[in-house]
């Protein structure tokens, strides 16, 4: 990468000094060279927007894609493109891909763009073969390949004694397993949470419990075993409640949440609007409320957009043949800087990586430069002119978000939008 | 109030108490057409109607054929097993297909809960919901409710008991949103299996012990029980389900008095409800399926009347 001096910008990082400080940057071979006032260098890229905002590059632990098998929900280019724009320097990409990313080969075919773009790829593995639940994958090849944790994605782990091998086995080599929260016989074909409002559509729901009593179950295989688990999304208030206790008790569990899910509750889905068809399902105002207080107490340690692109085919049909999931890239700063402002959205987009144990930034001198690029300030109505991704299945549209990212400097790399 | 309030007929939820009032003024004077010696009127002479039946049934399309005819609109019927019809994309085309020949209305019969909502949408013509997965059916609703208003005057502060099961009825619930917009007070009564749990919050009374809910209600409203939907068995045998909430002459004659009895049929005779009450005086069932015609032309001719002003 060329020099780049960037004028002007406010920095938000609270592990910084120049924490809310507008400064000048000077980025040279990656590493950041000089923060100061003013910054002259004639042979370097000027970079001055205003009211441009500066923090450590942010990451997602929980995109999907489609490459390979399902290019046409998104490719690899494109998704890295999005990302990058939407201001995520590196995501945590979910093997839900035909096939399964199951294998070393499948890791790394997930991150061959990793040295020439600006966006890294940290795949997750899956942890059954072909996700189906029976055998472990090659979870060792898959981590020295690159895989950063293991799931199945959204099938639950129905069979007990896999989650118990799997955990067991991952300590080995400090494997992280993640387990998705749904006891699946008690859910069966329901796609919607049960409350009154699942009752007026005449919609099969899914009870909280459902998703409590697989947490319980899961909580108490990893007191048993040892090791760490995460649970990647949590949708109610008392699954929030076990996670807390099992912290308390010292059981190393995490948790996340999909940001939409601390946006809406299921009475959006008044008119059987498929764009707000999700897994897990739209919970409770009262649900709702508790994830939010979850996110800013701390007990959810990850926040994701879940990132789900689905082709019309898959989206506009009737409620009950619609696959669940949105895109949510493009809206996630937006979206978490409208719910809780900026200091505390910057610290949300950045604080997954302790849990995946990836390296951490901060804006110094000296330090790796890794940086998300925004403008915090935008009030605006979130539409399919935002999306970037191929598909366009938001479930935000109409919403009023504040702030936009515009893009990211990482891995000696710069993506910025054209404004 | 002249017109409706809505351009479908979706749900009775979309329904306001003077829609329903409309629909039954107009239903009692069809039901007196439909008595004449020449049952037709030649109201609806240049509007064309599509039954869509994405779902088997009998009775409804039959009623709302007959229904159409005797306004003297043009039919055309289709009929496909549900299976054959998976995706959306196969409902709008399908229905843009047969909306290219220029049809006015379409009633349409669909196992996805919310089809008609999806389908009123997506295409342009006025949609009349015969039933849509356990979400609504609002035409049984409308002639359930005036069925009893026709036996018992009026629907106002009467006890109406539903029976069976609950959980997969879309009849169930269309008809709790009716029989409450027209300020009855209703009960529902069933195994716990077969109720759904956030029930109550409709305001709906919920007991388990068939001889308390009757001794409670004016009206019973038998359900059939849906097997063909049930993908667990809610109950352990047919024999059990009688013996607790099958209505039988026994069974009423422990009441100090006359119950009105209803079903939206087909009955599993012997099951809800037995053959002898079901052929008593007592049963005002063959009166609900005479009234299905006329609550239907009813619905019919007043959206129709919505179309001619657009």
């Amino acid at each position: 990468m060329r020099k780049i001096i960037l004028k002007a910008v406010r920095i938000i990082d609270a592990n910084s000094k120049h924490h809310q400080s507008v400064q000048d940057i000077l980025i040279e071979n990656e590493i950041i060279i000089k923060i100061d006032h003013s910054i002259e260098d004639s042979e370097a890229q000027l970079i001055a927007i205003e009211d441009l905002h500066l923090s450590p590059s942010w990451f997602d632990p929980s995109v999907s894609f489609g490459e390979p098998g399902f290019e046409d929900r998104e490719t690899l280019v494109n998704g890295i493109k999005t990302a990058g724009l939407s201001g995520f320097a590196q995501i945590g990409l979910n093997p839900n891909t035909n096939p399964v990313t199951d294998t070393q080969t499948g890791i790394r075919f997930a991150q061959q763009y990793n040295s020439s773009q600006a966006v890294e790829v940290f795949p997750l593995g899956a942890l059954t073969k072909e996700a189906k639940g029976k055998d472990l994958a090659e979870l060792f090849e898959m981590q020295q390949a690159g895989a950063i944790a293991f799931t199945d994605y959204k099938q639950p782990i129905e069979n007990p004694n896999i989650l118990k091998i799997a955990l067991q086995y991952a300590q080995g080599f400090g494997g992280l397993v993640q387990s998705y929260p749904l006891e699946i016989q008690i859910a069966r074909e329901a796609q919607v949470h049960e409350s009154l409002n699942s009752l007026q559509l005449g919609l099969k729901g899914i009870p909280a419990f459902a998703e409590e009593i697989q947490i319980k179950r899961d909580l108490a295989i990893l007191a048993y075993t040892g090791g760490k688990l995460h649970i990647p999304f949590v949708s109610t208030k008392n699954a929030l409640k076990l996670i807390e206790e099992a912290k308390a008790d010292g059981l190393q569990v995490t948790c996340g949440v999909a940001i939409h899910q601390l946006f809406y509750n299921d009475a959006v889905l008044h008119e059987f609007d498929t764009a707000k068809k999700v897994m897990p399902p739209l919970r409770d105002e009262e649900d709702r409320l508790a994830l939010v207080a979850g996110v800013e107490s701390g007990i959810i340690d990850c926040v994701s957009c879940d990132h789900l692109p689905r082709t019309p085919e898959e989206k506009q049909v009737e409620f009950e043949h619609a696959l669940p999931g949105s895109i949510g890239l493009e809206s996630a700063f937006g979206a978490l800087n409208r719910l809780f402002g900026l200091e505390k959205t910057i610290s949300l987009l950045t604080q997954s990586r302790k849990v995946f144990q990836l390296e951490e930034y901060s804006i110094q001198e000296g330090q790796k430069a890794s940086l998300s690029l925004f403008l915090p300030n935008e009030n605006y109505t979130f539409s399919e002119h935002d999306v970037i991704s191929s598909n366009k299945n938001s479930i935000f549209y109409g919403e009023k978000l504040k702030g936009k990212a515009i893009g990211v400097i990482h891995n000696n790399q710069l993506l910025l939008k054209q404004l | 109030m002249s017109e409706l309030s809505v351009n479908h007929l979706l749900g009775i939820k979309y329904l306001k108490k003077e829609d329903i009032e409309l629909i039954f003024k107009t239903a009692k004077h069809f039901k007196e057409v439909i008595n004449r010696p020449i049952k037709k009127v030649p109201s609806l002479r240049d509007v064309t109607i599509a039954n869509l039946f994405f779902e088997n049934s009998t009775r409804t399309r039959l009623s709302f054929e007959l229904a159409e005819k005797r306004l003297s609109a043009d039919v055309v019927n289709f009929s496909a097993a549900s299976s054959s019809v998976k995706k959306g994309e196969t409902l709008v085309d399908t229905v843009n297909n047969i909306l290219a020949m220029k049809v006015d209305m379409v009633v349409m019969r669909h196992p996805n809960p919310g089809a008609g909502i999806f389908l009123s949408k997506q295409v342009d013509a006025s949609i009349i919901n015969a039933g849509d997965g356990a979400h609504e059916h609002p035409t049984q609703a409308l002639l359930d409710a005036f069925s009893i208003q026709e036996e018992l005057g009026d629907i106002g502060g009467k006890r109406v008991l539903i029976v069976g099961d609950i959980l997969h009825s879309r009849v169930a619930l269309s008809n709790i949103y009716a029989l409450k917009k027209m300020d009855a007070k209703v009960m529902v009564c069933g195994p716990k299996t077969l109720i759904p749990k956030h029930l109550h919050k409709l305001g709906v009374k919920v007991e388990t012990n068939l001889d308390k809910a009757l001794a409670w209600c004016d009206v019973a409203n038998m359900l059939r029980v849906q097997n063909e939907r049930m993908d667990v068995n809610y109950f352990p045998s047919t024999k059990e389900y009688v013996k607790q909430f099958g209505l039988t002459k026994k069974r009423l004659e422990k009441l100090n008095k006359e119950l009105v009895i209803m079903h939206p049929g087909p009955i599993n005779r012997g099951v809800e409800l037995s053959s002898e009450l079901a052929d008593s005086d007592q049963a005002i069932i063959l009166d609900q399926v005479e009234n299905g015609v006329a609550v239907r032309m009813a619905v019919i001719y007043l959206l129709a009347a919505k179309i001619k002003q657009l």
